[in-house]
């Protein structure tokens, strides 16, 4: 399952931060920064994946941000990865032409989708085209 | 969402965030200013600061009676609470009326927060509730598959909580489901609930065989569900992890719909150029490569098995080159390849020296797990070479399966000393006492081998920086056999004595007692006695008779004792008998 999802930039600063297992708070800085330094180091041309504690962490930089998940070991890396591509894939069609910035200003969007995407660290939907509908479902609500 | 810069602003220059909106007030803002309120918490939060008030605010809005606040309450009470938070349980009615009400939207809301992060208490109040949506078709997909997931976690915080009898069946059911996102959340489930109880669940066993098939065939994919032409790698990959939790295929003919799907996957992976089309199918090979592992299939699957795997190994791409080494490990597990992949050995030696971490843990683990008497002169050799440059990390990992190997599948003794030392010369501080306690133990219990150990550890005290436990092992080791080296150069009582005491300044207090013990056994050893010899070392003991460490102190004064006593030394001080062997 997934643990947490992290979108940090380069200098380090978290812009999505989701837990699916309990952490207290200093646990959390503690572990988005060192899921930071680990992946800010690596170079482009290493894997996407790299040991974290005894999990996983499956990473991919986007831009100027990181989209890193945390899974068990045992975990389809492959599957995850994609997962992430998925995800800012939704996000681009969502802001059409998705930045940093969109994600900063509409935080609050960002989680909704999160919400649609992925439940108890499992994937919930796959289809772009239904988180998109769902999403405009609620737009309508507000 | 505009005025977030001013909130940042705000709080550099104020202490706290709560000078910008009273808490006492909350309750008298309308609801947009609350809304308002808590959403800039959760982003004060989410930067990184403390944000220790609050949490009450987002916990209310859960009752609120709209949708908007509602939302806000839900979700902002998500990202800062967890199971362990106790006023969390203040709200679990509120969820539960939400949960059984007629509101969709709400009923969305709350199955979402309970499945990311509901505890037991949670689990024991709304389980059967979930359940009853995750089944009940005047529900839309929407709530279905949160509920399937919601439920997902209600059970890995109380098993207890799903009652297998007739949920087997429920199960089985919506395995014919045709809504593929309902179908990828209940499939989660499933893993979940048959890694717990293959047999409850065994009906689900041919559903999932057909879910294979249909996504494998394309039937009734709708468009939305392909990614780069692949039908929801996801749920293949999912399903297939399902079926790796029942241990064997009973019925044959479920047992050759599925060999087809894994064959066809198999054979028609091809390498495309467009990244995310490959990992993707990709992500759904190596799947159905662990499952085949799994299901032990025929000798030629698992040969086509491993040849792709030597493939994957030596290719350009990194993410494929690791999970090659990965499943080759794996796959060294399950069955009698060892052979077959010991024909790669140089290649996996070459990704042990991969700048890429991550590949250098998958090669050595693959290595570990190959290594047996024909190769692990080489194997050992190689981690050896490799300790020399490696980081941290890993040379504790790296000391640790050396020493191992080189124990377990040694050719001959000797080779197996020269490795413990060389260990412990390369990487000491990674090496445990108990790993040098065992050449100890061989040593003594090896005659043939003593004067050659103690020859290499007389080799070793030339250097001049060594690590403080080869000053331990060299010291014990002299001490015991270091009078059948007397004749060689640089050997005599005299010579030794001087080397080791040259190196006790270096060492902790700790190590002290070893080295005084090993004086009185040279002292012992030199017959006839050397009379200058022995007032060296009387005066060692003497200083070290009023050694503050009690250990040291006693030592000190009771070899000073015993070696005033001449010839009757010899029993007392008698060369250790054998260890007894180690029960397997």
């Amino acid at each position: 399952m997934i643990r947490f999802i992290l979108l940090q930039n380069r200098q380090g600063k978290t812009r999505l931060a989701k837990y699916y297992v309990p952490l207290e708070d200093s646990e959390k800085h503690k572990v988005e920064y060192e899921v930071h330094r680990l992946v800010v180091n690596r170079d482009p041309k290493f894997t996407n994946f790299v040991e974290f504690r005894t999990h996983k962490i499956i990473y991919r930089r986007y831009a100027g941000l990181f989209f890193s998940l945390c899974v068990d070991i045992t975990d389809n890396e492959l599957a995850y990865l994609e997962c992430i591509h998925l995800f800012v894939e939704i996000l681009d069609h969502f802001f059409s032409n998705v930045c940093e910035l969109d994600l900063v200003f509409n935080f609050h969007k960002v989680y909704l989708i999160l919400d649609e995407f992925i439940l108890a660290g499992e994937l919930q939907e796959t289809s772009k085209r239904a988180i998109i509908e769902r999403m405009g479902e609620l737009e309508k609500l507000e | 969402m505009s005025n977030l810069k001013s909130v940042k602003v705000c709080f550099y220059y104020s202490s706290l965030a709560v000078s910008y909106c009273p808490q006492n007030d909350f309750n008298g803002l309308t609801p947009y200013e609350k809304k308002k309120y808590v959403w800039k918490m959760l982003y004060i939060y989410m930067l990184g600061y403390d944000v220790d008030f609050g949490h009450m605010e987002a916990v209310s809005l859960i009752s609120a009676p709209k949708y908007p606040e509602k939302q806000v309450g839900y979700i902002v009470t998500s990202c800062l609470l967890n199971e362990n938070h106790d006023f969390l349980r203040l709200a679990i009615n509120t969820v539960r009326n939400d949960i059984i009400g007629r509101n969709e939207t709400f009923q969305c809301l709350a199955l979402t927060m309970v499945g990311n992060i509901g505890g037991r208490e949670f689990a024991e109040s709304l389980a059967p509730d979930v359940q009853k949506l995750l089944i009940s078709s005047s529900c839309r997909p929407l709530v279905r598959k949160k509920a399937a997931l919601c439920l997902l976690r209600l059970y890995r915080k109380n098993p207890d909580v799903v009652n297998v009898d007739g949920w087997a069946d429920r199960m089985a059911q919506l395995m014919d489901e045709r809504d593929l996102g309902v179908l990828t959340s209940s499939m989660s489930l499933l893993v979940a609930l048959v890694s717990n109880n293959h047999e409850a669940y065994w009906s689900c066993l041919p559903k999932c065989v057909k879910v294979l098939e249909r996504l494998a065939r394309n039937q009734d994919v709708p468009q939305e569900y392909t990614y780069y032409g692949i039908p929801s790698p996801w749920l293949q990959v999912k399903t297939m992890r399902a079926l790796q939790y029942f241990p064997t295929i009973e019925d044959p003919n479920t047992r050759r719909s599925l060999f087809e799907v894994l064959q066809r996957i198999l054979m028609g992976t091809d390498v495309v150029k467009n990244v995310n089309k490959n990992n993707a199918s990709h992500a759904v090979l190596f799947e159905a490569l662990a499952l085949v592992m799994h299901l032990d299939a025929e000798k030629e699957m698992m040969s086509q098995c491993v040849a792709l795997l030597g493939k994957f190994i030596a290719v350009r791409e990194p993410n494929i080159r690791y999970l090659g080494l990965e499943n080759m490990t794996r796959m060294l597990m399950v069955t009698d390849v060892q052979d077959i992949i010991k024909r790669h050995q140089s290649q996996i030696i070459t990704s042990l020296k991969d700048p890429d971490i991550s590949i250098r843990r998958r090669a050595l683990d693959l290595l570990y797990g190959m290594c047996d008497v024909s190769n692990a002169k080489d194997i050992v050799e190689e981690l050896l070479q490799y300790l020399s440059t490696a980081e941290f990390a890993m040379r504790e990992e790296l000391s640790l399966k050396a020493a191992i190997l080189a124990e377990k599948f040694a050719p001959d003794l000797s080779w197996y000393v020269d490795v413990i030392l060389q260990l412990i010369d390369k990487a000491g501080d990674f090496v445990s006492d108990d790993i040098w306690f065992r050449v100890v133990q061989f040593v003594t219990n090896n005659e043939d081998l003593q004067p050659y150990a103690a020859a290499k550890a007389r080799e070793y005290l030339d250097k001049p920086a060594i690590h403080e436990t080869m000053v331990k092992v060299s010291a014990y080791i002299l001490g015991e056999f270091g009078h059948l080296l007397a004749r060689r150069p640089g050997c005599s009582p005299k010579e030794l004595f001087s080397i080791i005491h040259e190196k006790l300044p270096s060492i902790s207090t700790s190590s002290i007692p070893i080295l005084l013990s090993t004086y009185a056994k040279i002292l012992m050893h030199t017959q006839p006695p050397d009379p200058e010899l022995q007032n060296q070392i009387w005066a060692i003991f003497n200083k070290y008779g009023s050694c503050i460490d009690v250990e040291i102190q006693q030592r000190a004064i009771e070899y000073f004792a015993l070696s005033s006593k001449g010839a009757a030394l010899m029993d007392i001080l008698a060369e250790m008998p054998k260890f007894p062997e180690r029960q397997v």
